[in-house]
């Protein structure tokens, strides 16, 4: 609707009551804000190499739960996953919506990048000419997207898909990005809040708050331990003999001391539990260095240090074929 | 008419990354190759850890099916370790992989395969569906609409239940060799009886009715996507002091013959697979002529099996239908059902006391081999150990005998001889054709990518 044509409805309707104007505005000003895009998030969202944990949890938000998500939030414009067009249709999808939103779409990638072999060890579709691999397809979107999130400890730091000896030579998308910013949500998996909240944080107040691993400080601003409700049996050296009990997990391998996240308090799945809560412990699934700096899982922390090999931190940046 | 060949790639709406690249003459189907396209190498990632830690590495294989992975993995260190499991501890490991499971199979109708027959919203992520067989009338399209918004908050329900219970979901913690690290208390056990009360409710009024209207409207498919009578079930659901009780029976069915499984009898075929043998180690190679998947194919006495829900419904007796598309979704629900009513029960079963867990200290076995059915069949962990450290980790998921390339025979995997065969009678509905059929199998290839070598099988086959 032109300006002045809006203007004038606006003067016709002022002086009327029952609150005709607000009912006339309001569907010319979401069908405005729809057209530009100013209400939802764009988002575009790859799937590479990971066990597809992320996209589960990110099905169990509750508040908003997933179909709030998708029809208040974001429109996802490509996913893998959820949406309806398939085959050619849906990679018709992908290269009309990347022009169309070109820088103010939001690129997520859920996975690790395979590097080695050119890429081959992971690719996000096939062509009847070539495969697409995940390290063409997030080069090229990455460098058209306004943010880059990357949703799990795979598609931050390589994760698990990454761990020792990482034949594949995977690494997370800040090594593929490395000239722009890439938003990292670790977790394995992700918790649906820290990836809803930071969704929302984009969507409503632009770029949150990252730490030095540019996690959002939102959620990864305190250590696990620093919040955990088992504190106070730690600082009384009152450590768990076993799995199972309710005491201090330090003793059975927790690394929540070296851990940042916010899981004691808000906890997992409409927040009913955690795994320090289970009896069990912290394995530090938001780290860069997980899962090699974590295993063995129930050894305490001070021995895994001391008992760690030098190649055990092998980060998999070298390219072994070429 | 000439031969066309047809693309289907992204096949969308499943866990993982999956093409079909198929041909068609004369409005037939004659040849489809399903092709996984992701490559993780798990089996190389266990290698020198302790095998403690598989429970938790393991389950980071598959994010839709992780507690299986979990469940397996305890299974073999229980017997490496020799554990006895208290009466708690089996029906809590039970509760919690039966919610697994219907988390999987709700989530799979309505989010994944039900956008193949429904019109959904005019939006993302629905844009661009293909509706050039939508059948459903208006009112009943709309109801169904609605209900895939529900089966959101029910799938959700299920994992809030195996958080409950352990901890987080998808990656529990609590489910380990020994038992279960959580207690059962009167409130974590009321609350779950609850949340399953809504998801049955759900089950009953929602997925059942709609799996029978869109089987009655797209009766056709129940003779679209036939694979061969070989059905094959590691069994499901393990109780006893040493796992050693199925509730749902494994079996092998060939036409109307059923036996009993026998490991000794799988092999693996690499003929097709970007996998080549380089000093006695298999590793992957991406550049391997005629190949074409990252999966390994399974096979059970030379041959391709088939293995989900159906193969365990018709083994088990709660299902006398055939092995099209339709029979696959059907005999799901099914399933589904039955597991809402089990579960009820064994939640009812459990004793308020304290955390069931009994987790000896030292191997009394330096190697072993545990199987078990997840959402989508069969699945085997084996590990070969020296003190307490993986020498070797083998897994053998249900993908690898679902979406296996053909072997050195040339014989078809069962989604592939789904597929070939099939009659398009218009070309428009090439890909809605395509896409039911291999939805039906619930794809996952996160899964499928792994590398096995159980007791060298896969050399046979490499001669040729």
């Amino acid at each position: 609707m032109k300006k002045e044509k809006f203007s004038e409805l606006c003067r016709s309707l002022a002086q009327s009551k029952e609150h005709e104007l607000t009912r006339a505005i309001l569907p010319i000003v979401k069908k405005q804000m729809l057209k530009n895009n100013k209400s939802k998030l764009p988002v575009i969202w790859l799937e590479t190499n990971d066990s597809g944990d992320n996209n589960i949890s990110f099905m169990n938000t509750t508040f908003p739960y997933l179909g709030q998500v998708l029809s208040d939030m974001i429109d996802l414009l490509y996913s893998n996953t959820f949406m309806a067009a398939q085959g050619p249709d849906a990679l018709n999808i992908l290269n009309q919506v990347s022009s169309l939103y070109r820088s103010r779409f939001t690129l997520v990638v859920e996975g690790a990048i395979p590097l080695n072999s050119n890429g081959l060890f992971c690719s996000i579709a096939l062509t009847p000419n070539r495969p697409v691999t995940a390290l063409e397809a997030v080069t090229t979107l990455g460098n058209q997207a306004q943010y880059v999130v990357a949703i799990g400890t795979c598609a931050s730091f390589g994760g698990v898909t990454a761990a020792r000896p990482n034949i594949t030579g995977s690494v997370g998308v800040r090594d593929v990005l490395s000239s722009r910013k890439v938003i990292n949500v670790s977790g394995c998996p992700v918790n649906p809040d820290w990836f809803v909240g930071t969704l929302a944080h984009l969507l409503m107040y632009g770029l949150p708050e990252l730490d030095k691993l540019n996690r959002p400080n939102l959620f990864y601003e305190y250590t696990i331990h620093r919040h955990c409700q088992r504190r106070s049996y730690f600082d009384n050296k009152d450590f768990a003999e076993k799995l199972g009990d309710i005491e201090c997990m330090f003793s059975q391998g927790c690394v929540g001391p070296r851990t940042n996240a916010d899981c004691p308090y808000r906890q997992w799945v409409n927040y009913v539990s955690w795994p320090v809560k289970a009896n069990t412990p912290c394995i530090g699934c938001t780290n860069e260095d997980f899962p090699d700096a974590s295993t063995p899982f129930f050894m305490p922390l001070n021995e895994k240090v001391s008992s760690r090999a030098p190649q055990v931190l092998f980060k998999g940046k070298e390219l072994s074929d070429e | 008419m000439s031969k066309q060949r047809v693309m289907f790639s992204p096949v969308t709406r499943l866990s993982g990354l999956l093409s079909v690249d198929a041909v068609l003459e004369k409005g037939k189907i004659i040849d489809a190759k399903a092709s996984s396209t992701m490559f993780r190498g798990f089996e190389q990632l266990m290698r020198d850890r302790k095998v403690t830690d598989a429970v938790y590495l393991t389950q980071r294989v598959c994010g839709i099916c992780s507690l299986a992975h979990g469940a397996v993995a305890s299974y073999l260190l229980d017997e490496i370790y020799d554990n006895n499991l208290s009466e708690n501890a089996q029906y809590l490991r039970n509760v919690m992989y039966a919610a697994e499971f219907l988390q999987n199979h709700i989530r799979h109708f309505y989010l994944f395969s039900m956008p193949d027959f429904v019109k959904m919203p005019e939006r993302p992520p629905f844009q661009g569906q293909n509706l050039t067989d939508a059948r459903l009338n208006p009112e009943d399209n709309q109801r169904l609409v609605g209900h895939y918004f529900e089966a959101i908050k029910a799938a959700q329900r299920a994992h809030e239940i195996v958080a409950l219970f352990g901890g987080k979901a998808p990656h529990q913690h609590s489910f380990l060799h020994g038992g279960v690290t959580v207690a059962p208390t009167a409130d974590n056990v009321n609350r779950a009886v609850f949340l399953l009360d809504a998801i049955c409710n759900f089950v009953k009024s929602c997925l059942v009715p709609d799996t029978e209207l869109i089987a009655k409207v797209y009766h056709d498919y129940f003779k679209i996507g036939i694979t061969p009578r070989r059905l094959l079930s590691f069994g499901l659901f393990r109780f006893g002091l040493k796992n050693e009780v199925y509730y749902f029976k494994g079996g092998v069915l060939e036409g109307n013959n059923l036996s009993l499984p026998r490991l000794d009898l799988i092999s693996e075929s690499i003929t097709n697979s970007w996998f080549a043998m380089n000093n006695g180690d298999l590793q992957p190679d991406p550049h391997k002529a005629r190949a074409y998947s990252y999966v390994i194919a399974a096979k059970y006495a030379g041959q391709y099996f088939q293995v989900g829900p159906l193969a365990r419904m018709i083994i088990n007796g709660r299902y006398n239908g055939g092995t099209s598309t339709m029979d696959r979704i059907y005999a799901r629900t099914i399933e589904t059902l039955l597991i809402t009513e089990l579960m009820r029960d064994w939640l009812m079963r459990l004793q308020p006391g304290p955390p069931p867990l009994a987790q000896k200290d030292t191997p009394i076995k330096t190697q072993a081999t545990s199987v078990v059915d997840s959402m989508r069949g069969c699945l085997l962990h084996s590990a070969i150990i020296q003190d307490d450290q993986v020498v070797k980790y083998n897994i053998i998921t249900p993908t690898c005998w679902n979406f296996s390339p053909r072997d050195a025979y040339g014989q078809y995997s069962p989604v592939e001889s789904a597929l070939i065969g099939t009659e398009i009678p218009r070309p428009d509905l090439t890909y809605t054709i395509l896409g039911r059929t291999v939805r039906s199998f619930d794809p996952c290839l996160n899964c499928g990518t792994h590398v096995l070598d159980l007791k060298g099988n896969v050399k046979q086959e490499l001669m040729i």
